[in-house]
C-alpha cells in the first residue's frame, strides 16, 4: 500500500515544494501515479483501517450535521452522501465479477443478492444477516436487508434526544446508488430496530428498507410472465 | 531500596521534624550502595543543585520548608478523600508516582509520619509505626526537657532521637 | 478480584465520567464526586512536584527530552487501591479496586482502549465534556461484569 498511496503532502525545504506552485490543488507522487493509474482489480483485497475509517465517517457526520434541520434532513444527507459510492462501486464491482457474470443485474432478487453479497463483501467483509420480503400484500414493493452490526455505526452513540437517528442512512444511501444505476429507482432508508428481546444480543441491529419505485414492480411483473 | 526523607508532622499542621538523605547522584544501575546519608535536620539547607541548563525551563526548586508544606497538603487532601470514599475506618497507606513512593502512618493522636522512599520499597507502614513507639516516644515524648507541645520543632531534634533515626532507617535498609 | 467503580477526569480537571461497578465504596453525591475529582487533580499536580530525585542523567544527554515526573500512579489505602492512568493528553483514568488487585494496569489499558474507540470515535461527543456514550457504557459493562464475578 505504501508505494502506491497518493501523494504526501510535501516537506517544507524539500525539493518538492517548489514543485508546488506549477499545480495547485491536486498533488501528485514523485512517480507521477496517482491512485487513477491502478489497475482497478490491484487493490481487491487490500483492507483499510478501520479506525481511520471511524474519525473519517465522525467527521462526516458532523459535517453533515451542521446546519440541519432535524434528524430526517440528517439522514437525507447522509444518505446524500452515500449516493455517488454506490453508483461508481456498481460499475466497479461489476467490472470485478468474472466476464461470463459480468452483467447487471435484472430482477430484482438478482440485485439485491448483488447488493448482500458482493457490495456488503466488498464494504464490510462479510455478506448481509439478512434479505426479507415485505409480509404486508399492501406493500409488494418493499425488501428489507438486515444487518446485525452495521460497521459504519461501531464507534457511534446516538444521544437520547435524536433516538430516532441512524447513522447508517450513509450505507443506505450507497444501496439506493447501486438501485438507482442498475434501473431500479428506489428510496432505501435506514432503521435501529435492537430494542426490546433482540436488542439484547444486537442492540445495534439495523434494517434497511429498500422501496421501489412502483414503475420498477411493474415491470418487474412483466417480465414475470414472459 | 532507599530513604529519601522522613517528616513528622503534628496535630496542629506544623512540621516539627523534617530530615533529607540528600543523594547526589542517581546510581546508573539502581544497585549501588552509595546512599551517603549527608545527615541535616534544619530546613534550611536543600540538596546540592548542579546548575539546571538555561535551555531546561523547570521550576526552581523548592525550599524544604515549601516541600515539607506541599507534602502536608497531598496527604491531607488524600487522607480526607480516602475516608470519604472508603469509609471513616480507612486509612491511607502510600502512594507511588513514577519516582518516588510516600509511606504515610497517623497515630491516634493525630501525629502524621511520612516517609519517601523509592517507588520499590514495599509496605513501610510498620517501620513508621516503629519510629512513632520505640523512636519517637522514647526520646521525644519520654524526654523530661521536651515541651508538650513542639512549636517549630522545639525539642524533637534531639541527639538521642537524631541518632536512633539515623541508625534505625540504615538498619532497616 | 473486585473492580470498584471508574472515574474519568479531563484535563482542566473536571469529572467527565464516574460509574460503579460493586459494592464496596461509599456513595457520594455528584457534587462530592466533582470535588473529589478537582482534589485528586490538584494533588497529582503536587505530586509531580515533590520528586525527591533530580534526575542527573537527563542533565547529561541534553538532546533527548527527559521523561516527565509522573504524578501518582497507585495509591492503597486499608480498604481499596487506587490506580491512576495519566494520558499524554492528560485525561486520567481513576480506577478503584480492591487492595490486592493483580493486573490493574492491563484493566485500566483496555478501559482506555475503548475510550479511545467508543468515546473518541464517537460523532457525538464533545471533547473534555462528561461522557454520554451508550454504546462506550455497555462495552465496559461486558468488560468488566465477567472479572467482577470471578
Amino acid at each position: 500500500m505504501a508505494s502506491s498511496q497518493p501523494a504526501k503532502p510535501p516537506l517544507i525545504g524539500q525539493p518538492s515544494s517548489a514543485q508546488r506552485g506549477s499545480q495547485p490543488g491536486l498533488r501528485y507522487p514523485a512517480s507521477g501515479k496517482t491512485i487513477y493509474h491502478r489497475p482497478l482489480n490491484r487493490s481487491r483485497t487490500q483492507e483499510l483501517s478501520q479506525a481511520s475509517f471511524a474519525y473519517l465517517f465522525g467527521e462526516m457526520v458532523s459535517y453533515a450535521q451542521k446546519r440541519v434541520t432535524g434528524i430526517q434532513d440528517l439522514e437525507k444527507r447522509l444518505n446524500t452522501q452515500g449516493h455517488p459510492i454506490g453508483l461508481k462501486l456498481l460499475d466497479l464491482l461489476l467490472y470485478r465479477e468474472p466476464p461470463r457474470t459480468q452483467t447487471r443485474p435484472l430482477h430484482i432478487i438478482a440485485l439485491l443478492q448483488f447488493i448482500t453479497t458482493i457490495l456488503w463483501k466488498h464494504l464490510f467483509s462479510r455478506p448481509a444477516d439478512a434479505l426479507e420480503k415485505s409480509s404486508n400484500p399492501e406493500t409488494p414493493d418493499e425488501y428489507m436487508i438486515s444487518d446485525n452490526e452495521p460497521l459504519v455505526n461501531q464507534y457511534i452513540s446516538v444521544p437520547k434526544e435524536m433516538n430516532q437517528l441512524n447513522c447508517a442512512a450513509f450505507v443506505a444511501g450507497i444501496i439506493e446508488g447501486v438501485c438507482d444505476g442498475s434501473g431500479f429507482p428506489a428510496r432505501v432508508t435506514a432503521h435501529s430496530v435492537g430494542k426490546g428481546e433482540e436488542g439484547e444480543l444486537w442492540p445495534g441491529k439495523t434494517v434497511f428498507l429498500v422501496k421501489f419505485q412502483p414503475e420498477v414492480v411493474e415491470r418487474e411483473a412483466y417480465l414475470g410472465r414472459t | 531500596m532507599v530513604v529519601y526523607s522522613f517528616y513528622i508532622f503534628d496535630r496542629h499542621t506544623e512540621c516539627i521534624y523534617s530530615r533529607i538523605w540528600a543523594r547526589r547522584d542517581r546510581p546508573a544501575s539502581g544497585s549501588g550502595a552509595s546512599t551517603r546519608p549527608v545527615s541535616d535536620s534544619s530546613s534550611s539547607s536543600n540538596p546540592p543543585i548542579t546548575d539546571l541548563g538555561p535551555a531546561r525551563a523547570r521550576p526552581a526548586r523548592l525550599s524544604a520548608q515549601d516541600d515539607a508544606k506541599l507534602i502536608f497538603g497531598t496527604i491531607f487532601s488524600l487522607r480526607n478523600m480516602v475516608r470519604k470514599l472508603g469509609g471513616p475506618e480507612d486509612s491511607f497507606i502510600s502512594y507511588r508516582t513514577g519516582q518516588y513512593k510516600l509511606h504515610y502512618y497517623e497515630t491516634p493522636t493525630n501525629i502524621k509520619f511520612v516517609m519517601l522512599t523509592d517507588t520499590q520499597t514495599l509496605n513501610m507502614r510498620n517501620v513508621l509505626h516503629q519510629i512513632y513507639v520505640n523512636l519517637y516516644v522514647e526520646f521525644v515524648v519520654k524526654n523530661p526537657l521536651s515541651p508538650v507541645e513542639h512549636p517549630g520543632g522545639e525539642g524533637v531534634a534531639n541527639e538521642l532521637f537524631e541518632l536512633a533515626l539515623d541508625q534505625f532507617v540504615k538498619g532497616v535498609l | 478480584m473486585v473492580v470498584y467503580a471508574l472515574i474519568i477526569i479531563n484535563k482542566a480537571g473536571g469529572l467527565i465520567y464516574q460509574r460503579d461497578f460493586a459494592e464496596g465504596l461509599n456513595k457520594l453525591s455528584i457534587n462530592d464526586y466533582l470535588v473529589l475529582a478537582g482534589t485528586f487533580h490538584g494533588v497529582h499536580a503536587i505530586s509531580t512536584r515533590l520528586n525527591p530525585l533530580h534526575s542527573s542523567t537527563a542533565r547529561s544527554s541534553t538532546d533527548s527530552r527527559p521523561e516527565p515526573p509522573s504524578g501518582i500512579e497507585v495509591l492503597e489505602t486499608e480498604n481499596f487501591r487506587l490506580q491512576c492512568f495519566s494520558t499524554l493528553t492528560g485525561t486520567k483514568f481513576l480506577l478503584f479496586t480492591e487492595p490486592d488487585q493483580p493486573n490493574v494496569d492491563a484493566i485500566i489499558r483496555r478501559i482506555y482502549e475503548l475510550y479511545a474507540d467508543y468515546v473518541m470515535k464517537n460523532p457525538f461527543y464533545q471533547i473534555e465534556m462528561p461522557i454520554r456514550c451508550e454504546v462506550f457504557d455497555r462495552r465496559l459493562g461486558q468488560y468488566l461484569r465477567p472479572l467482577n464475578s470471578r
